[in-house]
């Protein structure tokens, strides 16, 4: 990647703690390390007792499987955007708009009781929802979470970005996250703060984090 | 035992019926009188006392089994299963192209193919990256490859952490007697001689 494009695209997506740990074909997203403060406060609340239940919607992986469980906690996985993948094919906006495929990705994610979690990990997989999906999603999210629990998200924060990386989340320590690319890009809404607010109303509170580069990261009480 | 007249001992070419038992009696050997034994080969199918029969069992990918699986060996799976799978103290090993609806218990269980069911292991699941499992897990340990697909919970239990704390010696009283002598290094004790 010439040197000129490659610092367009840290700039557009956010610079890291690290460069980018392998060089990539052209428009593949590149693999990257960050410092997450958000996650760092989930993992004091993931220190703060044993024997919690966590949601991650990353879809499994050892890295993160290993992190929960051994802290003494109980892991779930959901891949929230194979669902994606799965039920709007390669455009996620437009083709969430048919109501058929909303009413499949409702009916296939999130399919836990009532107040399973104590915290869950979304990642920044809401980004590539809009209305009514999107709200769906929200509520099916809260339903599944225990009062007080906690769910951490992460949202580009780049108004001018068209299309956003899809990317895995690996934990690799306590406030270091690796984001691994999967499937290329995928066309995003922008949230600002007030949206994410009212988006979350019926949460008992939302705290966002201050971070240098372009991802918007917050943590929802429920 | 038989004994056999002589006129009868005249060798006769048998008349073996198509579809015939594989156990229906051999001919009757000429000029020979056996007392303790008989003279065909017995098929036995139980193993020789002292040996151990080892090996492993297979569903090939053309085999359905609906109902309850039980396996004192290893056993890989690599066609349709629908009910439970209980191989404990044994490698389960479900191939990559079985289709699996069911409860699984092994003490390991290698994943390859697609299950749906509640899978528990007593020392490690192995989940390959061509596997799709849809269900609860339970293990000491879990390996899963990038790429394999999982939806459920994992439970990870410990095996140290089962083991009960040590209890304290029991004080015995004077007026119960005791029922049964330690049987490690027994300490004679009369009754009255205990508070």
């Amino acid at each position: 990647m010439p040197h000129s494009a490659s610092l367009l695209h840290l700039m557009r997506f956010g610079a890291t703690t690290g460069a980018p740990t392998k060089p990539s074909p052209k428009d593949a997203p590149p693999t990257l390390t960050r410092h997450s403060s958000g996650f760092d406060q989930f993992c004091g609340f993931l220190r703060s007792t044993e024997g919690l239940s966590i949601l991650d919607m990353s879809g499994a992986s050892q890295a993160n499987i290993t992190f929960i469980t051994s802290l003494g906690h109980r892991i779930s996985s959901d891949d929230i955007v194979g669902t994606m993948q799965q039920c709007f094919g390669a455009d996620f906006l437009d083709n969430q708009q048919a109501a058929s495929n909303a009413q499949r990705f409702i009916e296939q994610t999130l399919t836990f009781p009532d107040e399973s979690f104590d915290g869950a990990l979304v990642w920044d997989a809401l980004q590539f929802l809009v209305s009514p999906v999107l709200e769906d999603t929200v509520e099916q999210l809260l339903r599944v979470m225990r009062p007080g629990g906690m769910i951490l998200l992460f949202f580009n924060a780049d108004e001018k970005a068209t299309r956003t990386p899809v990317y895995n989340y690996r934990i690799q320590d306590q406030k270091t996250l690796l984001q691994t690319p999967r499937g290329g890009y995928q066309r995003s809404q922008h949230f600002n703060n007030r949206t994410l607010e009212r988006l979350f109303e019926r949460a008992a509170s939302v705290k966002f984090f201050l971070t240098r580069d372009h991802l918007r990261e917050m943590i929802v009480r429920r | 035992m038989w004994s056999k007249r002589k006129e009868d001992e005249l060798p006769q070419r048998p008349e073996r019926a198509v579809g015939a038992p594989a156990h229906s009696p051999a001919p009757v050997e000429p000029l020979r009188r056996e007392t303790n034994t008989m003279s065909s080969p017995t098929r036995n199918f139980d193993p020789e006392p002292g040996s151990v029969r080892s090996g492993s069992a297979a569903l090939g990918k053309n085999v359905t089994v609906k109902g309850q699986i039980f396996a004192r060996e290893d056993l890989t799976i690599d066609g349709e299963v629908e009910g439970t799978v209980e191989c404990h103290e044994h490698r389960l090993t479900i191939g990559p192209n079985a289709r699996v609806q069911a409860g699984l218990k092994a003490r390991e269980i290698i994943i390859q193919g697609s299950i749906q069911g509640n899978v528990d292991a007593t020392d490690k699941i192995d989940i390959k990256k061509e596997a799709k499992l849809v269900g609860d897990i339970k293990t000491s340990r879990i390996v899963i490859e990038d790429g394999a697909y999982f939806k459920g919970s994992i439970d990870i239990s410990k095996p140290n952490a089962a083991k009960p704390a040590p209890q304290p010696a029991p004080s015995v009283s004077s007026s119960q007697p005791l029922s049964q002598p330690p049987l490690s290094t027994p300490t004679p004790v009369t009754a009255g001689s205990v508070k």
